[in-house]
């Protein structure tokens, strides 16, 4: 029988003999097939997508399964390429918030604001402090609303369905607010370069209030459900474990970085909009398995709310939009502007020569980067945990494509 | 946030490039080295004391007469960020770094594909995002509506 | 009534009792999950949506069959009948009210589990024929599964069996009649040995359902839909159908084996014999309401986790439970022999 390793080398799968990699080869092979008594046995390679309930939209993941575990596991992306980045290069800078919410569609605010900020950064644009606030309490609303749906999700993805529709209730009365706000459920296009679309309408505010406290006694209810159920304690603890080396070198961001006990918040290290005023507490797991990611999550959609009352008290007076020009022509230049959106680290990297649009506008996908570390980590665990652990780092296919 | 640069020199040397082109820019901290040293810069910068555990995004740009690569390394110790660049003729190899940084796997695989390049070294260099026969992208060259298409609409 | 008849009429009335649990129960669970979930369920066919199933039933008895290329034919075919006629055949024991069941049997409580033990190869053939990995991972979970439960759940009932002295479910509830201490009745789940055992039932008739925690054959997160991954029209509705009326039947057992059956406490004997059917009844969609409930509530656990918990919990814990039984049930006789 020939031996695992030389297969792989043979295939170009490991790292030459004495050269330093810092994970396993990604949908590499571990182990020959192994007979019991002299039979042979072969791998069972099974398709999982992109038409699978679990696999977070069209994410195709090619297992090889020897019985129920998993031996190798490959992603296979491409189902939802728009060309997002291609299609920027002919769209004025005033529209590429337009295509950063059909990137990452369940946190559309986080797209729009680091293209804005990448447009305000080249322009070197001043904005008001209104603006600044209201992108904050517009973010963090988003991330509540965006992590409602990983919850609700990532539940379903253990089998539990009641508290998805908890959970679900709750995201409605968000994108009820957030529609009031912008006039959108989903594609909002309300961050501009320069500022944002519109001002708080009259009595928002006491109705993002009282979502707040409402959300306080919600968000330990859902954890109840959820979290407090031994079935899914036993369904997540130790599963999926990313240590802190292997999490940097996939460069992971987000929650799924912290979850592995760095501690690394973009609204942190460099602030942007409002987030140098704001008080909030960044969690950081230690184990890096997939119940500290859910922990991570759980207590920033806390501290998100935190941030929405502070936003609101906060809230200075005078303009909500800077004075520019209607069509934006920013000067030959090259920026990374970055956010730290529901998923990780959300960034633009924009080369502009001057003119209309932009030359280069590459979107950074936190997603993309998870989706990398799943090849890593998902050898050695069963079928159900695939899903568990697809479901705790929480990718986003819409801004995996592209 | 920028390191210092008599370091960078330094570890550049080291790696087989001692008259490395280091500017300061709006983007931060901007190294433009040869292709042919970029893998082993790159290793050198990990190894470093400088600790540049995490390659944060990798993005091509067509600059209209070659690809321009562009790697974008952060220290989370040291909060410390550097942008690599290096200069590939159109439809040329590129080796894979994924060595050093397994976060490159999927985005070389974009890059190669997008801007018509070839990897080498790359342990799954099968295209990621479309289909084959699909021409690059991202390439200046390749359109996504042709004259007649625009007057046709 | 000649004797043909006499055989053919309860056949009959089972087989339109299972078809109209059916479409009840099909009907309650999603009422029942509906409002768990904070949502309405059907509303459009007819009031509350009371003719939906019906609609349903319709639509599945009037769309295409689909044979997909790959299957082995026979065993394709085969396999819905082979899940169906077992829970069918469970029917026949069940004791509605002392004199209202199918078939008296001795071994009435042997019988349906015998029966019910022959469902998990109608799923295996299911799965390995339908020529789908999903499906034969379906199949394959369902077989362990059920193998590994069936053995916790057998065991489950023996105190209740040494407890009333008979395998006959008439008896069974009959020994249930009476109270302790004058008010409480004496049903078994009342009784501390019973009430073990009365969770350990609830524990394994679930795995045995393929419920909700233990869900493992038709995981629809993992394994999209399990063995019925390539089943299409009244083919599915078949093994649907047979989930539904297996839970019917498990809870059925349940409520006869631990509470009281048709009885009901401190009501006058003579009224409770005309409406013991009810009652009945009445119980066992309680019981599947709890299964539902959990069903609404529960994720799913892990199938390595799903074996240990059978084999290394459930299994001693129901011979340890046969023992204490054994022991207690010979010192109260004991006790009672000496005074």
């Amino acid at each position: 029988m020939t031996d695992a390793r030389d297969i792989a080398t043979e295939a170009g799968m490991l790292a030459p003999e004495g050269t330093h990699h810092p994970g396993l080869p990604p949908a590499g092979i571990r182990r020959a097939p192994e007979g019991v008594d002299g039979l042979t046995t072969e791998h069972l390679i099974i398709n999982m997508g992109p038409q699978h309930p679990s696999t977070h939209g069209v994410l195709r993941m090619i297992v090889e399964m020897d019985g129920e575990e998993i031996v190798s596991a490959e992603a296979s992306i491409g189902y939802l390429h728009r060309g997002i980045e291609k299609l920027a290069e002919h769209r004025q800078y005033n529209a590429l918030g337009t295509l950063m919410d059909r990137g990452d569609y369940v946190s559309g605010i986080h797209g729009e604001l680091a293209s804005a900020l990448a447009v305000e950064k080249l322009m070197e644009i001043a904005i008001p402090a209104k603006a600044d606030y209201l992108r904050v309490l517009l973010s963090e609303i988003n991330r509540i609303a965006s992590h409602l749906v990983w919850f609700g999700t990532f539940g379903l993805d253990t089998g539990a369905m009641g508290q998805f529709l908890y959970a679900m209730r709750d995201r409605e009365n968000l994108v009820d607010i957030l529609e009031g706000i912008t006039g959108a459920r989903m594609m909002f296009n309300y961050v501009r370069p320069g500022g944002v679309l519109a001002d708080l309408p009259a009595g928002m505010a006491a109705k993002i209030l009282e979502f707040c406290s409402g959300f306080d006694k919600y968000i330990e209810e859902h954890h109840d459900l959820l979290g407090g159920n031994e079935i899914f304690q036993h369904r997540v603890k130790g599963i999926g474990a990313i240590d802190r080396d292997t999490a940097l070198a996939f460069g992971l961001s987000g929650a799924n970085l912290r979850g592995s006990g760095v501690a690394f918040d973009v609204r942190r290290e460099r602030p942007y909009a409002a987030y140098g005023e704001m008080e909030f507490d960044v969690p950081v797991g230690s184990t890096g398995d997939s119940w500290d990611r859910y922990m991570v999550r759980m207590e920033e959609m806390r501290q998100s709310n935190r941030m929405i009352r502070q936003c609101l008290e906060g809230m200075p007076e005078g303009d909500f939009t800077a004075k520019v020009p209607r069509v934006l022509r920013p000067p030959e230049g090259e920026v990374y502007a970055a956010v730290e959106s529901s998923r990780g680290e959300t960034g633009i990297h924009l080369v502009s020569q001057g003119g209309d649009t932009p030359y280069r506008f590459h979107y950074k996908a936190p997603s993309l980067y998870a989706l990398q570390a799943l090849e890593e980590i998902l050898p050695g665990h069963l079928l159900a945990d695939v899903v568990m652990i697809i479901g705790s780092t929480d990718i986003m296919l819409g801004e995996i494509d592209r | 946030m920028l390191p210092d640069e008599t370091v960078i020199k330094h570890i550049l040397a080291d790696a087989g490039q001692s008259d490395a082109d280091i500017q300061e820019t709006a983007l931060g901290l901007v190294c433009t080295l040869a292709p042919s040293v970029v893998a082993s810069a790159l290793a050198a910068f990990k190894e470093s004391e400088l600790d540049f555990a995490t390659l944060v995004d990798l993005m091509g740009t067509d600059t209209g007469e070659e690809i321009e690569l562009s790697y974008h390394l952060r220290s989370f110790t040291r909060d410390e960020e550097i942008h690599i660049k290096c200069r590939v003729a159109y439809d040329s190899e590129i080796s894979s770094v994924w060595n050093t940084y397994p976060s490159a796997l999927m985005p070389e695989r974009e890059t190669a594909e997008l801007f018509g390049l070839t990897l080498s070294g790359h342990p799954n260099p099968k295209r990621l995002l479309t289909t084959d026969g699909v021409e690059p992208l991202l390439r200046k060259s390749s359109v996504i509506r042709t004259l007649q298409e625009v007057r046709d609409r | 009534m000649s004797d043909v008849l006499s055989v053919i009429l309860p056949v009959l009335a089972a087989v339109g009792l299972m078809l109209a649990n059916g479409v009840v129960l099909i009907y309650m669970l999603r009422k029942v999950l509906g409002h768990l979930h904070l949502r309405v369920g059907p509303m459009h066919v007819g009031w509350h949506g009371i003719l939906q199933t019906v609609a349903d039933v319709g639509k599945l008895l009037t769309k295409e069959d689909i044979t997909p290329t790959n299957v082995d034919k026979a065993l394709f075919f085969l396999a819905p009948a082979a899940v169906f006629v077992p829970s069918l055949m469970a029917y026949a024991a069940i004791p509605f009210s002392e004199t209202w069941s199918i078939t008296s049997l001795d071994t009435g409580l042997l019988y349906t589990f015998a029966v019910l033990s022959l469902v998990p190869l109608g799923i295996l053939m299911a799965g390995w024929s339908s020529g789908n990995k999903w499906a034969l991972l379906g199949g394959m979970r369902a077989a362990a599964q059920q193998i590994a439960y069936e053995v916790p759940l057998l065991l489950s009932v023996l105190p209740i069996v040494m407890l009333s002295g008979s395998l006959d479910l008439v008896e069974i509830v009959a020994a249930q009649g009476g109270y302790w201490l004058g008010f409480v009745p004496r049903w078994f789940v009342l009784h501390p040995l019973g009430f073990v055992a009365s969770v350990i039932f609830l524990i394994a008739g679930l795995a045995e359902l393929n419920q909700t925690p233990f869900d493992m054959s038709e995981a629809e997160s993992e394994l999209v839909a399990g063995f019925a991954s390539e089943y299409s029209a009244m083919k599915f509705g078949l093994l649907f159908l047979s989930e539904f009326s297996n839970s019917f039947i498990i809870s059925a057992l349940g409520v006869t084996l631990f509470f009281g059956g048709w009885t009901l406490p401190w009501i006058p004997a003579d009224v409770v014999a005309k409406i013991g059917p009810v009652i009945f009844m009445l119980k066992t969609y309680i019981g599947i309401a709890v299964f539902m409930w959990i069903r609404g509530t529960y994720p799913r656990v892990r199938i390595d986790q799903l074996m240990s918990l059978g084999w290394k919990r459930l299994i001693p814990i129901s011979l340890g439970l046969i023992m204490v039984t054994g022991i207690a049930i010979k010192v109260v006789e004991t006790v009672r022999g000496v005074s």
